[in-house]
């Protein structure tokens, strides 16, 4: 365990799942017998998801279903988490999200993550200036480059499942990271099995609208000013500078040949985009997936493991669950991240529509809890959740969920039907 | 122990330079490849082209597509690129000529699954032919000329090396006295999916449907029109037919697949930009060529013609490896 910190999150709840696994599902088993458990007063929340509840039936017609397939009553263990994310075969409707090249990923929790997650055969995205930042190959003893996750991603993956997802940004596509990935050999056994998928990103949800940012020293700084803008926000004698990337210029046009091209370019790879919590998410992921994408992510406001001016964080960009709510009913597969950490808000997204949710900062602070199985515990943990919800609703996939499975006081209702080719 | 290693190598792929330097074959292709650069020297000097000799460097080139990835050098400690194309220095060239043509060396690293398609070398070389003021009639006019001229002069002057080789001459009938053919990119999707084949719309004709639109054909033709998210900024999109795209590929008959692509250009410096952005492309690192754009390029057309493709295919050879003196095949470790 590192130093490890988060702000507006659940970190104490999340380490606990990382250490102790599926118990930490359900209050202290030391008070069973003992205490009077229910249902504590609702606490405000501005935020969409968490004002909902999840609401099961009384009668469940799909449950009728699945008695009759089995001949017996079916139980939470009886739901099949397995689906498709993005092309690629996942045991559960969960991937890990990108770290990018922050200070708090880019030491070994990138690796352990990357082990972890390719245990679990969860698909995993790798992010943006990796490359730039951390390098492609490891040039010594520390393991930051790109390749290192790739490895030990790739090694860890059981047959037929998983994939990863490499993201490009502006200046990624200055080092060609696509290019690199695309035609290196360590790549060609995810490329051979179909694992492998390169995502364009568009924005991020911490600071929609710029692109990445990280504080780097001097040194650091004059090696990459030619790339990024460099900023001295924190005083001249701070010894620290503010180093933003470019966050691209998109119009539909530009996104729908982007798309094209590298479908094109890498037709033997997946094509995922992420989307940063815009107003017109509803139309860039509608153009996205008119243009091919497997894949379209989109990051909530309220997500994001790296720095980002306070004014974003607390005030730009919309809520994952108004995103979920404008983007409304399609065909396409949604891939949704923010703040999710535990089964009954990844259990909401499903039913708004998302295919699967990303662990981001939940991941990375399992990583850091236990680098051998943190995250291995607490994706236990969002199964064994993800199983008790779904089968209460009398479901018993996860993509059987509906918008009728969730209720709040503001009645929100996904919008009109939308039809993607 | 061999000098060539790798995962990819072909069947028949010398184990090392005194292998295929002393081969008799090679050295009969080699003859055949020399007499086509004469005739293509001969045949444009005749059209009034320069032939200047190409840049090896630079800080930005061709970002090529189809997962190929340019070589980056350390430049007095900036990150340069050898030329994947030199199609920006082409553009740029008519500065001083209207019409001029290299004999260009290209390095792409191919993605390694194509060591074994016979049509690709991680070197090779193009001859490179822009003109100013000019359209795509214009280009694809010239392309057909030297093709025929240069297939001529092969068969006139080198029958007993074609011979040699077990090529017959009677597969050039067509070539040497019918125009070449032209098709859109939309009829040949269209003509592929009539075959069975799923060709994606959007994308360049794969490299297997290549070689079958190849295989029934009896002499080269044109295919025109790619859709805009197949090619390179550089390929002009029809101002009447947003999306498409006033390119052209050559492609050989009897399945020897592309020989050349080719296009009218985009000139004008915000259209170059936007084009950029579409193909994922930072602006920011093509600074002298979007300066140049700014400061006004002649409006152009241009191709490149494959010269070991087009060796290859005159010669009838398996693969493309064959026609060059020091082969290097996609991921395969060869000196």
């Amino acid at each position: 365990m590192t130093a490890l910190q988060t702000s507006r999150f659940p970190e104490a709840e999340v380490r606990d799942r990382a250490r102790r696994g599926a118990a930490a599902v359900f209050p202290d088993v030391a008070g069973y017998g003992r205490t009077l458990y229910g249902s504590e007063p609702a606490e405000r929340s501005d935020d969409v998801l968490d004002a909902m509840r999840l609401v099961p039936p009384v009668f469940m017609p799909q449950r009728l279903e699945k008695l009759v397939e089995l001949a017996r009553e079916p139980l939470y263990p009886d739901v099949d988490l397995r689906t498709t994310v993005g092309g690629f075969a996942a045991p559960l409707p969960v991937y890990l999200s990108a770290f990018g090249s922050t200070q708090v990923a880019s030491a070994d929790l990138g690796v352990a993550a990357s082990r972890q997650a390719g245990a679990l055969g969860i698909p995993m995205v790798i992010g943006e200036n990796v490359v730039s930042a951390g390098g492609y190959r490891s040039s010594g003893g520390a393991q930051r480059s790109l390749l290192d996750r790739v490895a030990a991603y790739a090694e860890a993956l059981p047959a037929g499942l998983g994939g990863l997802a490499v993201q490009q940004s502006t200046e990624d596509a200055d080092c060609e990271v696509w290019n690199l990935v695309y035609s290196d050999p360590a790549a060609q056994p995810l490329l051979d099995t179909g694992r492998l998928a390169f995502e364009l990103k568009t924005g991020q949800g911490a600071k929609p609208g710029l692109g990445g940012m990280t504080v780097l020293d001097g040194s650091a700084a004059a090696r990459v000013e030619d790339l990024y803008a460099i900023d001295p926000v924190f005083g001249p004698g701070a010894g620290r500078v503010l180093r933003s990337s470019s966050p691209g210029t998109f119009t539909d046009e530009i996104l729908r040949q982007q798309i094209r091209f590298m479908r094109n370019n890498f037709p033997r790879a997946r094509v995922w985009v992420k989307l940063h919590p815009g107003r017109d998410v509803r139309e860039a992921a509608t153009v996205a997936w008119e243009a091919g994408a497997d894949a379209v992510t989109v990051d909530g406001a309220e997500g994001g493991t790296g720095w980002a001016p306070t004014s974003f964080l607390h005030q730009v960009g919309l809520p994952l669950g108004e995103c979920l709510r404008r983007i409304g009913h399609h065909s396409g597969c949604l891939l949704v991240s923010g703040r999710i950490w535990e089964g009954a808000r990844a259990a909401k997204c499903l039913a708004l529509g998302a295919r699967a949710v990303g662990l981001g900062r939940a991941g990375l602070l399992a990583v850091d809890e236990d680098p051998d199985a943190g995250l291995l515990r607490m994706v236990d943990c969002l199964a064994l959740e993800l199983r008790l919800l779904i089968s209460a609703l009398g479901k018993y996939a996860p993509g059987a969920l509906d918008a009728e499975d969730v209720w709040s006081a503001a009645t929100v209702r996904p919008e009109g039907a939308l039809r993607v080719g | 122990m061999t000098e060539c290693t790798g995962a990819g190598v072909p069947a028949g792929f010398p184990a090392s330079p005194r292998e295929h330097l002393s081969s008799p074959v090679t050295r009969t292709v080699l003859r055949v490849q020399h007499r086509i650069l004469d005739a293509a020297r001969e045949y444009l000097r005749g059209e009034g082209f320069t032939e200047l000799l190409p840049p090896l460097l630079g800080p930005v080139t061709d970002p090529g597509g189809r997962g190929s990835k340019p070589i980056d050098v350390d430049y007095y400690g900036h990150r340069y690129k050898l030329m994947t194309s030199a199609i920006l220095y082409k553009q740029a060239s008519l500065l001083a000529f209207d019409r001029i043509f290299y004999v260009a060396p290209n390095v792409r690293m191919e993605p390694p699954e194509t060591a074994t398609t016979g049509r690709h070398l991680v070197e090779f070389h193009q001859i490179d032919v822009e003109l100013a003021g000019a359209g795509r009639d214009d280009a694809t006019r010239i392309a057909e000329g030297l093709v025929r001229h240069a297939v001529r002069r092969v068969v006139d002057e080198l029958p007993g090396e074609l011979e040699e080789l077990g090529r017959d001459v009677g597969a050039f009938t067509e070539l040497l006295t019918a125009p070449f053919g032209h098709r859109t990119h939309a009829d040949a999707v269209a003509e592929l999916h009539g075959m069975g084949h799923a060709q994606s719309p959007d994308a360049e004709i794969d490299w297997r449907a290549e070689v079958k639109l190849s295989g029934k054909a009896s002499r080269p033709f044109f295919v025109e029109d790619y859709p805009k998210g197949s090619r390179g900024f550089y390929d002009r999109e029809d101002p009447d037919r947003p999306g498409t795209l006033q390119n052209f590929d050559l492609v050989a008959p009897e399945g020897y697949g592309e020989l050349c692509s080719g296009s009218e250009r985009e000139s004008a410096y915000d259209r170059i930009v936007t084009r950029m952005r579409e193909t994922g492309e930072n602006p920011a690192k093509y600074g002298w060529y979007l300066q140049l754009a700014r400061d006004g390029i002649p409006a152009s057309a241009g191709f490149g013609l494959g010269l070991e493709r087009f060796t290859r295919y005159v010669a009838g050879l398996d693969a493309v490896w064959q026609a060059n003196a020091y082969p290097k095949l996609p991921g395969v470790k060869s000196p």
